[in-house]
């Protein structure tokens, strides 16, 4: 069906740009009332979410004629969802949905961006979204680690390209198999046998790229006989929850993100956060954990002819409602000596850190102007750091952070962990 | 259409290649039409430059905000203000706010509840420039319209530079009629359309006493939002009427008193379009609730400015209503309900709710004037609309009118919606019927002229208005590059 689907919600849009802005209940004041990156770096109406409605729904309507500017526009989103979560705050429509299926489209189309196509080779050849020196599971030497596609465990570490094969993210994966070692589960990583999940792909628009990472994984799963996978990167989370169960592959698979299994272990006492931390912080919810991170719900049906858009059976719309929120706000809270600060906009409506919709790949400045905005907010709360959850996250403010001259601290959640315990 | 190069060029000169686009890829998502150009200014400099330069070459420009509604023709420029965001002064001692265009209301706003201040809020909603002159749920306290307005300053369509008031003769905001140049029937007009020609580029908005917290304590994750708890000077109510004319009684008499911080004149279907997270539940929401009030009604805020105040408005409040023999919606009691219906009628933040989840569109006439007339001629609307509602072409809303009290008194504003799905073009001529045919109406029974259909069928009604507003529209327009004014929401 492609775009075509979602041609009655594209029509939808009445344009009032409530995509553009936070939940307007939740503005507090000037700054930091914008949600979206897009718009707010390039202006042009066409950059925000509804924007980019009004000209899918054109196109369908009078044919697509790519332009330059188009495939800027297409190719300057991070896919952060944001603008689907305020519109939804008041309608019933979809909103990342099309704008991820008219990437696709462009992709299907041979519209594509150099530096995407790059990397997707990169992932045909290596099967990693970053460049891929070494093995995969070179970083897990000399930690003992069980190889979960010859041993038997009850949870498969995922740990996604960045931690594998970035020499300065590896210290996340070493957390994190530190952290849970040390709460005693019986996990393991698949080590050369592990593959990308194929999210990022999705969200360039290489929807059969990530067709066949997903279908390599869930092989490798089915054949180890994994119950539960546990990824610490919000893609990867993103991947195997949600887009393997929307394109049917999920199964039964139970898919956690690290910051949920820790505070699961904490709560069980089978985790242990002891050691004072000392540091005041402010968390960043990635947007594949919070506000994407919320389950699929498969729907089929038909919009009832009459007055209003609404559909037999009902459709129920993913609103950012059931993301992951609480659960690394659980854990930080529950390292001793940490002071939790939040910034404006958080959960559902948070600001994303760049790095999405391979704008990190096409174009990097756009991808740190994003990021730094963020820095300054979470500056504005007095913080000495910010906490994240994903690898991804962690790099690029890293890198805004390095460009801007900030002397704000970053961390991933495990690593705060892995101090405290 | 296309700007020739050299003119595009000479535009570019002005606001930077980055800020100016002709890429038809981009059009859609400007109103579905071809324009010349969009470009981005981003002072009153590049918007004379920019006006000037239309003016040498003759071509028609029109400037949007954030840009929700307007009919646009193909080929004139659109004037997008986006760059122009900033909040220039808030002055707390003479009690006005000074922004330029793509300030949305939300942000000043929220600036000004800090300080203990608010500002009028269009109905429109907070996504909408604070600049937007209109009407709203806060015109019983904050008035509404061009009241609301002070010090202007304005690029004519000829791009002189014009600065209203007292900001013409002493570089001051706090008044757009002097000491200095007054033309605030020019600049603040209601005559069609409704916008006066050219570009406001910072106007000084008259803010108000704010007697609630610096922040709403919102609780919870989107669409699901409360309040953690009620201020505590504070309460939400909608009563229902036994008549119209209860109604109207109570209506005035709370006028009279001056208790109401808001005064919002709801039908129920409104109450549950906003309480509601879908369209479905919206649905059974306005049925359970439609059974259980008696007729029409109004949602009402009181605040108080110290407990007694706050005690003392809540008596007059429910003795005014008991007299009119009002009654409490018990669904809007809850204070889960009642908290964010508080917060969402002050901040205004779910209009689209109200108007477009629907169907994905609304028609609507809204009217001014002594509200126990404009409300009769509303109960024909209604009436009218009641066809329309069992063909399935509008939602079903009780047939229902709204509307409110300005400034606490009988004058007042009366609104009348149809929802509809645009893209049932049976149902949509309907519903363009019924607009047409309410409106003429209105003007017939001498209720009152919509000045938004034709003004050579209204105008020889009204002293002939339109003849006198097309010579000052050529005078300050001699080339004809601003025909269709501003559309600031």
């Amino acid at each position: 069906m492609g775009l075509e689907q979602y041609k009655g919600d594209m029509d939808m849009c009445c344009r009032c740009s409530a995509c553009k802005f936070i939940p307007l209940q939740k503005v507090t004041g000037f700054h930091f009332a914008n949600v979206c990156p897009s718009i707010s770096k390039f202006n042009f109406h066409s950059y925000s979410g509804g924007g980019r409605l009004n000209i899918g729904a054109a196109m369908l309507r009078d044919g697509f004629k790519y332009t330059d500017k188009l495939l800027d526009i297409v190719y300057n989103c991070q896919l952060c969802g944001a603008c689907g979560v305020s519109c939804n705050y008041a309608m019933d429509m979809e909103v990342l949905e099309p704008i991820q299926e008219f990437r696709m489209k462009c992709v299907g189309d041979g519209k594509t961006h150099p530096a995407l196509d790059k990397a997707i080779a990169g992932l045909r050849k290596h099967g990693s979204m970053v460049p891929a020196a070494g093995k995969r599971g070179d970083w897990a030497a000399g930690l003992n680690l069980k190889d979960a596609t010859r041993q038997k465990v009850d949870v498969l570490y995922h740990v996604g390209c960045l931690s594998s094969y970035d020499k300065g993210m590896q210290k996340l994966a070493k957390a994190t198999a530190k952290i849970l070692q040390k709460a005693g589960v019986n996990f393991g990583i698949a080590g050369d046998a592990e593959t990308c999940c194929g999210g990022r792909a999705y969200q360039m628009g290489y929807k059969e790229d990530f067709l066949n990472q997903a279908k390599k994984n869930m092989a490798m799963i089915k054949k180890a006989g994994v119950k539960k996978v546990v990824t610490a990167c919000a893609d990867g989370y993103h991947a195997f929850k949600v887009l393997y169960d929307q394109y049917g592959l999920k199964g039964k698979l139970e898919v956690l993100h690290l910051s949920e299994y820790i505070d699961t272990l904490i709560r069980d006492g089978k985790l242990k956060l002891e050691k004072k931390a000392g540091i005041s912080v402010t968390y960043h919810d990635p947007c594949r954990l919070g506000r994407l991170g919320e389950p699929w719900i498969h729907w089929e049906g038909k919009k009832i002819p009459g007055d209003r858009f609404v559909f037999d059976p009902p459709k129920t719309y993913r609103r950012g409602t059931h993301g992951i929120y609480e659960p690394p706000r659980r854990v930080l809270k529950s390292i001793p000596g940490l002071k939790l600060t939040e910034m404006t906009r958080i959960k559902e409506y948070s600001w994303c850190c760049g790095a999405g919709g391979g704008v990190r790949e096409s174009n990097p400045q756009f991808a740190a102007w994003t990021a730094v905005e963020r820095i300054e907010e979470a500056k504005s709360t007095g913080a000495e750091a910010i906490v994240t959850a994903c690898p991804w996250c962690e790099k690029t403010f890293n890198e805004a952070i390095r460009e801007s001259g900030s002397n704000l601290k970053v961390y991933d959640i495990v690593e705060l962990v892995e101090k405290a315990i | 259409m296309a700007l020739s190069k050299d003119i595009y060029s000479a535009f570019e000169d002005i606001v930077g290649e980055e800020y100016i686009c002709s890429d038809p890829a981009i059009m859609p998502s400007y109103h579905a039409t071809e324009f010349a150009a969009i470009i981005l200014p981003k002072d009153t400099a590049q918007v004379q430059s920019i006006v000037r330069l239309c003016n040498k070459h003759k071509i028609v420009f029109r400037p949007v905000c954030t840009g929700w509604t307007g009919m646009f023709p193909p080929g004139i420029i659109y004037l997008d203000l986006r760059r122009m965001n900033r909040i220039i002064e808030i002055n707390e001692k003479n009690m006005y706010a000074v922004v330029e265009p793509y300030v949305i209301s939300a942000q000043l706003q929220a600036e000004l509840m800090k300080r203990g201040l608010h500002l009028n809020v269009k109905g429109a909603g907070t996504n909408c420039s604070a600049m937007l002159r209109g009407h709203g749920h806060l015109d019983q306290t904050t008035s509404g319209d061009d009241r609301n307005h002070l010090a202007i300053e304005w690029v004519t369509p000829e791009g002189e530079l014009v600065r209203s008031g007292s900001l013409g003769s002493a570089d001051e905001w706090f008044c757009g009629d002097g000491p200095g140049p007054s033309i605030r029937s020019i600049l603040t007009s209601a005559v069609p359309p409704g916008v006066t020609p050219g570009v406001f580029t910072k106007a000084a908005i008259k803010i108000y006493h704010w007697p609630g917290p610096t922040q709403f304590p919102v609780q919870g994750v989107s669409p699901n939002y409360s309040l953690s708890e009620i201020p505590t000077n504070m309460m939400a109510r909608y009563f229902s009427f036994p008549s119209v004319e209860k109604m109207w009684q109570a209506e005035i008499k709370l006028g009279e008193n001056e208790i109401a911080f808001e005064l919002m004149g709801f039908n129920v279907s409104m109450v549950a379009a906003n309480i509601t997270t879908s369209n479905e539940e919206e649905a059974e929401t306005f049925k359970r609730m439609n059974k259980e009030v008696q007729g029409p009604g109004f949602f009402i805020i009181l605040a108080g400015n110290s407990a007694a105040d706050f005690e003392y408005k809540k008596r007059v409040m429910h003795q005014i209503v008991a007299e009119a023999g009002g009654k409490s919606l018990k669904e809007v009691e809850d204070p889960r309900i009642e908290g964010i219906l508080l917060c969402q009628c002050v901040r205004i933040s779910a209009s689209i709710r109200e108007t477009f989840r629907a169907g994905g569109a609304f028609s609507s006439i809204p009217v001014m004037g002594q509200r126990d007339l404009t409300i009769k001629w509303a109960i024909g609307a209604g009436k009218a609309k009641e066809p329309l509602i069992e063909k399935g072409f509008i939602v079903d809303d009780g047939g229902a009118f709204f509307g409110w009290g300005v400034e606490q008194g009988h004058l007042g504003k009366t609104e009348i919606f149809c929802k509809f799905d645009p893209q049932n073009l049976v149902a949509k001529t309907a519903v363009e019927t019924w607009n047409k045919e309410q409106s003429a109406r209105a003007f017939k029974e001498r209720y009152f002229a919509s000045l938004m259909g034709p003004m050579d069928e209204v105008g020889p009604g009204l002293s002939n208005f339109h003849q006198w507003w097309r010579k000052i529209h050529q005078a300050i327009d001699p080339n004809n590059v601003c025909p269709e004014g501003g559309a600031l929401v």
